[in-house]
């Protein structure tokens, strides 16, 4: 019996500069483009709808949001591998030049920056400066207290990381919306799940 | 060259699809989703699982090191492993050396489309702590998917 193997099956390579040339031909060349305000109109009348729903409840339209995030999260990451063909990475600094050059890119067109490293390297913000979801968007006052209107993405990065088996935390910390000075999305990896093995194998 | 079978694996090491041809004339002939593949699809996992850890064991710490296709005597399998724990596998005579670009089509084309868009299609079919580990018996029966896989892979196998 012989075997043959595969480096990266991709050919993003270690450096940012090609991870950044890489996605860009993603975007480019396999993905179908939509009007940008036809997606905001859409998510702002799915808020709307919530806040309604909820009787101005801004928690529960909050959770409600980061839900159907995760249900979004765990299928688009599959349609992210495919059209990528990334393999798992090895460390969250990979993963989070991963999120903000290459999916963020190709699902929304916005290359959004990554800081504010916690010391142990385990989280990390993301900096959105352009965000297409609250494009046209003033929040009522009472609702720019307590409604995260971008919520879902945080639902989505949870649901996606998930299935490539990092276990994070994702919330907004600040939000242009809300009279804060920038948007900040926060990403903490609690720990990194373990893939199965067969019954009995172990 | 002649394509023998296809395999589906998902990450909770259950396998959600198979299909096998027995005729190389009949397009239409064999078993989808059998019962008595049950054994097969194990000794298939645990060869490509024992395999895909010696060679990530031996690609040390460099770059992900994914098995792409094993040849016996008799045939090749090709495999297709994802980030998110999925297997895509195709057995082949040993004509056929490289079908990479026909998984990559099966998982980008075919199975994204027909079951990761189909929000009424479950994405995890292991409904319960029992049914992970292997122990799971749920397959991928959506129409669209049969059909399609029919449609692109029928012509290969013979």
């Amino acid at each position: 019996m012989s075997a043959s193997t595969s480096g990266t099956s991709a050919p993003a390579a270690a450096s940012r500069k090609s991870l950044k040339a890489f996605s860009e031909d993603v975007w480019k060349n396999k993905t179908a483009k939509i009007n940008a305000e036809l997606f905001t109109l859409t998510y702002g009348s799915i808020v709307s709808q919530l806040c309604t729903d909820y009787e101005r409840d801004f928690t529960r339209v909050n959770n409600q949001l980061y839900s159907m995030g995760y249900n979004i999260g765990v299928r688009l990451i599959e349609d992210f591998l495919a059209r990528t063909a990334l393999p798992r990475c090895d460390s969250l600094a990979k993963t989070s030049e991963v999120i903000s050059k290459c999916a963020f890119k190709v699902f929304l067109n916005v290359t959004p920056q990554i800081g504010n490293w916690s010391s142990n390297k385990d989280s990390f913000s993301i900096f959105l400066e352009e965000n297409p979801l609250s494009d046209f968007v003033e929040l009522p006052m009472d609702a720019a207290r307590e409604l995260w209107y971008s919520n879902i993405v945080c639902g989505v990065l949870k649901g996606a990381l998930e299935m490539v088996q990092m276990d994070c935390d994702v919330w907004f910390v600040s939000d242009v919306l809300k009279g804060d000075q920038l948007t900040e999305v926060r990403v903490k990896l609690n720990r990194i799940l373990k893939d199965e093995i067969p019954a009995g194998e172990d | 060259m002649a394509i023998y079978s296809f395999w589906i694996f998902d990450k909770h090491c259950n396998c959600i699809f198979d299909r096998e041809w027995t005729l190389k004339s009949n397009h239409a002939s064999g078993t989808i989703n059998s019962k008595l593949n049950e054994d097969t699809a194990k000794l298939l996992y645990g060869m490509v699982f024992s395999l895909r850890s010696i060679s990530q064991k031996l690609a040390g710490q460099g770059p992900h090191n994914e098995i792409r296709t094993i040849a016996t005597g008799k045939y090749r399998a090709h495999v297709l492993c994802t980030a998110s724990g999925l297997w895509f596998i195709l057995l082949s005579d040993l004509k056929r050396e490289n079908l990479s670009e026909v998984l990559r089509y099966l998982y980008g084309e075919i199975y994204i489309k027909t079951v990761v868009h189909n929000w009424l299609s479950p994405i995890d079919f292991a409904e319960s702590e029992a049914e992970k580990r292997g122990r799971g018996t749920r397959k991928i029966r959506n129409r669209n998917f049969l059909q399609r896989v029919e449609e692109f892979l029928g012509p290969m196998i013979n």
